[in-house]
């Protein structure tokens, strides 16, 4: 056998077994999202809060910008003051909605944690964790925005910080909320 | 009392029949349940399935095949279901199309391929073996084969 064939068997193999490893090992958050580009699920639940029924059907024909999120979830934690502020910019737009669904949590936790961090847009309660199935969530945090339509725009799967916070508010929000088209 | 008595003895066979109907509706949904769950993978434990999982969001998943198992939609409708949340990445089996095929031919393919390649060692190995001397020898004196025949002898 030739040096050649050797050191092509050599790389064949290796790339097969990186693929194995992706395949089985990999982090989620670097699959394509299959639900962008697809009606948004209808989504109710109780408010976190006030416990007072919410639905997606209520604010039909905005942008709506859902974050679910947890009391138990650091990375949520490491976004909150950030997500604050993105609603603090654009909660002024008619047609720009925000909105947190508490998953996987306890009520008394959550709220204790929405009091501790800030609160200032509605939190729906996934209280059986279906909106998340429903979502296509794998874990927490993750964020989708959805257009005037009713069509998930764009996913992202981590906390909404530094480059994120600025991809999503300057090539995704705003483009939303002027009608065009967002870029990625 | 003698009556009553055909109406006690039906009543005691109704109860029980009626109980095991229960029994046998909640396997047969138990069954549904083990048999669809065990195709889908656990997203965050990754190298498990939903039914062996032992994580809340599988549970949750289960949960969720459940209740379609009960309103009634078909094992294919639920798999396409969850197939349309989380892709391929969700199905145990990776459906067969694209690149995926890789998953499903790659070993075969590496079995060929390391048959071939074990063949043509084989054969170079073989062909890189001396051949055993072919020339003729001298026939021998007559000297040499007495002397031979003389230490052949008992």
């Amino acid at each position: 056998m030739t040096r050649t064939t050797q050191i092509t068997i050599l790389v064949v193999l290796l790339a097969l077994l990186s693929l194995f490893y992706q395949g089985l090992w990999g982090d989620p958050r670097h699959i394509p999202p299959v639900l962008v580009g697809t009606q948004a699920p209808i989504f109710q639940g109780p408010d976190v809060e006030s416990g007072e029924p919410l639905s997606s059907e209520q604010f039909k024909g905005k942008v709506i910008l859902v974050n679910f999120w947890a009391s138990w979830c650091q990375e949520c934690k490491v976004e909150h003051e950030d997500l604050l502020r993105l609603h603090e910019e654009f909660k002024d737009h008619p047609e720009f909605v925000m909105l947190g669904i508490n998953y996987q949590d306890e009520v008394p936790k959550a709220r204790a944690y929405l009091k501790q961090y800030g609160s200032s847009f509605p939190h729906m309660r996934d209280v059986k964790g279906a909106l998340a199935i429903d979502f296509g969530v794998y874990g927490v945090p993750e964020t989708f925005v959805i257009d005037q339509q009713g069509v998930i725009r764009h996913k992202w799967i981590g906390p909404i910080v530094g480059d994120v916070y600025t991809n999503l508010t300057k090539n995704i929000l705003t483009p939303l909320l002027k009608g065009t088209e967002p870029t990625t | 009392m003698s009556r009553l008595l055909p109406m006690i003895i039906l009543l005691c066979f109704a109860f029980p029949i009626e109980g095991l109907a229960k029994t046998v509706d909640e396997t047969e949904i138990d069954e549904r349940v083990r048999e669809i769950a065990k195709h889908l993978r656990c997203t965050v434990c990754q190298t498990e399935n939903i039914w062996e999982s032992g994580a809340p969001l599988a549970h949750q998943m289960r949960d969720v095949v459940r209740e379609r198992v009960t309103l009634g939609h078909s094992n294919e409708d639920i798999l396409i279901y969850f197939h349309s949340r989380y892709g391929d990445y969700i199905m145990m089996e990776p459906p067969k199309h694209g690149f995926n095929w890789l998953i499903w031919l790659g070993p075969f393919l590496l079995l060929l391929g390391g048959g071939v390649l074990l063949a043509r060692e084989i054969k170079g190995w073989v062909t890189r073996t001396p051949a055993p001397p072919t020339e003729v020898l001298p026939p021998l004196d007559e000297e040499s084969r007495r002397r031979i025949e003389q230490e052949l002898q008992p």
